[in-house]
């Protein structure tokens, strides 16, 4: 060691020199002569699926036109994850302006905590309904489990992928799904939804937090059948990560995605651009994005653009059971959590 | 045969450590192999091209901010705690010295809901705080915030027992020649502590660089705002984009990498000088 000082010297100039740089390079976006060069920002949550579509599609598209409209930057500020996830994280004060929520439920759970005054989200397009899309169920290539509805979950042996209500509101959704296509069947009634949900939750193998989370769990390998949203199965087949097939139950719900503004959190100076924004969902052009990336419109006409949706003979919608306020009472809180999840308990 | 009996010699000094090599094969080397795996699976333009989003740039730079401010405020802070705890006597010290050690031993988790039910716009400061505009959750300062309540036993850990084994007979010279207690820390106390001030401060650095528990609660995961690398590393793993996640990944992993060897480094160095010193 003490032969070779010079080695030693350079070994330390070195050092110095690669912590100045890396220093150096950490600052840089906020040195004064890059300040001018900062955008104006929009804070968004978005529960899990929408991550791709919006990061990628939707908000790009918003820049473009903002930038042309007034020759600003604008940037986005997002964070995703599941859609109670989200309500919670909300609740609790996140500085989120825009939160796009996969049930009315958890909007509705906003209103409750104060965070938003009334059911504001009405105001907006389609009741705050941004797009839709079917339940379905993924299944291993070949089908081997011979699943073709619903009710083919049911049978013994078959290890289902399921999100977890409490967190995710696509659980929410594929309950009421689950519920909705026993009790569509010609001559039956509330006793068969609750067989269907007890026969599908015997069968749960893993409930994950977020229907983004539940995909990754099938991806890997794990279960025989996943319950989730038919954009997250055609996105994910769109980027030929997995092998698997996708069923369309006879009866399903399409799930409504509510966008709500937290007033509140957005300032006088914010107003037109978040408001710009919010519109800017429902314009054509958003549509149309949401339709490539497997979303279906609010708007019908754009809905054949698409073609890998798929059929459904008997689609339903939340209003068919009263809207989410009733159907969260009767078939969430009632029957799945009082008695099936009580009868699954040994 | 004495060849054979020096090869056999050989071969037995290997043995322990090619069994340890063996152990840490699945548990520790694979899993890192693993990552770099992943993160050049699309070869390198694709490493390159994760590596240069907005979003990594933002974690990767917010991470070495945050982590560099930590290691400034709790090298300060963790000194004055060691030098307190192990130059002055007072009742409660043992129990003191327990608790400021407390967040190596509490889960990162709960230190970041801790923060959010004290600082958080529902929390108990939080509530008077909010009217005022003044809300550190969900900002960087939070993270900042959280960071130094995690990593504070590091320094004080580091520099306490330098200060424990140093003796009071320089201090008391150093007085008795007039000097004053600022000038004994300065001249007396520094001088030995240099080294440990070095690791104690590279040390806080690794830890708030590769921190998750807390900052995923009092972050609030916003991209381009408050999310780091870490959290950068969580959400994109959990969206299956297993080759962002893992580019970002590599890089913090050659990051810890060359920090612990340089700890590692100065370590060796400031032990072989403190013997040299004891004889």
């Amino acid at each position: 060691m003490f032969g070779r000082p010079l080695f030693r010297w350079v070994l330390r100039i070195t050092i110095v020199c690669v912590v100045l740089a890396v220093g150096l390079w950490t600052i840089w976006p906020w040195l004064p002569s890059q300040k001018d060069r900062r955008p104006r920002t929009i804070v968004l949550y978005g529960f899990s699926i929408l991550e791709p579509v919006i990061t990628k599609g939707i908000f790009p598209a918003f820049q473009k036109r903002w930038f042309e409209q007034t020759g600003q930057r604008v940037e986005l500020i997002s964070s995703f994850g599941g859609s109670g996830t989200v309500t919670n994280q909300l609740i609790m004060g996140v500085p989120a302006e825009v939160a796009i929520l996969s049930t009315e439920l958890d909007a509705q759970r906003l209103q409750k905590a104060g965070v938003v005054h009334g059911e504001t989200w009405k105001k907006l397009p389609h009741k705050g309904v941004m797009n839709r899309t079917p339940f379905i169920i993924q299944v291993r290539p070949g089908n081997p489990k011979r699943i073709h509805d619903f009710s083919g979950l049911t049978q013994p042996g078959v290890r289902v992928v399921h999100m977890d209500p409490l967190t995710s509101g696509a659980a929410n959704w594929a309950i009421v799904a689950e519920y909705g296509a026993a009790v569509r069947q010609p001559g039956s009634g509330p006793d068969a939804g609750r067989a269907m949900l007890l026969g599908i939750w015997r069968n749960v193998a893993v409930q994950a937090g977020s229907g983004r989370a539940a995909r990754t769990q099938f991806d890997s390998g794990f279960g025989d059948a996943l319950i989730t949203y038919e954009q997250d199965a055609i996105w994910s087949r769109s980027r030929g990560s997995s092998r698997f097939e996708i069923v369309y139950p006879r009866s399903t719900i399409l799930s409504e995605h509510t966008v709500v503004v937290i007033d509140e959190r957005v300032s006088e100076r914010q107003k037109e651009l978040v408001g710009a924004f919010v519109d800017f969902l429902w314009s054509e052009e958003a549509q149309r994005i949401f339709v490539r990336s497997g979303f279906r419109s609010v708007d019908e006409r754009l809905n054949s653009l698409n073609p890998q949706f798929g059929h459904i003979r008997d689609p339903f919608f939340i209003d068919d059971f009263g809207g989410w306020r009733k159907a969260k009472l009767t078939i969430i809180d009632d029957t799945w959590k009082n008695r099936v999840v009580k009868e699954l308990k040994p | 045969m004495n060849q054979g009996k020096a090869f056999y010699k050989k071969i037995s000094h290997m043995l322990p450590a090619g069994f340890l090599v063996l152990v840490l094969l699945p548990l520790l080397l694979l899993p890192l192999a693993s990552v770099f795996i992943y993160a050049l699976r699309g070869g390198l333009g694709n490493l390159a091209a994760a590596l240069t989003t907005t979003d990594v740039l933002f974690a990767l730079r917010f991470s070495l901010i945050i982590a560099f401010a930590t290691a400034v405020i709790n090298t300060v802070l963790g000194t004055y705690a060691a030098w307190v705890l192990s130059k002055t006597r007072f009742p409660g010290r043992e129990q003191l010295g327990i608790i400021l050690n407390l967040p190596v031993a509490i889960p990162n988790v709960v230190v970041g809901t801790s923060l959010l039910l004290l600082w958080g716009p529902i929390g108990l400061f939080g509530q008077v705080l909010e009217p005022l505009g003044i809300q550190p959750m969900f900002t960087p300062v939070g993270v900042l915030l959280a960071h130094v309540f995690v990593t504070f036993p590091y320094m004080l850990g580091t520099i306490k027992p330098v200060l424990d084994d140093l003796e009071t007979t320089y201090e008391e010279a150093a007085y008795t020649m007039g000097a004053s207690r600022w000038q004994t820390f300065l001249h007396v106390l520094f001088p030995a502590l240099k080294g440990g001030l070095l690791t104690g401060a590279l040390l806080t650095f690794a830890h708030s660089l590769g921190e998750f528990g807390a900052t995923v609660m009092v972050s609030g995961n916003l991209r381009l705002r408050t999310q780091t690398a870490p959290l950068y590393i969580f959400s994109q793993f959990e969206s299956g984009n297993i080759q962002a996640a893992n580019s970002v990944a590599a890089v913090l992993a050659i990051l810890s990498f060359a920090l612990f060897s340089l700890i590692l480094f100065l370590a060796a160095r400031t032990g072989k000088k403190g013997a040299q010193r004891g004889k």
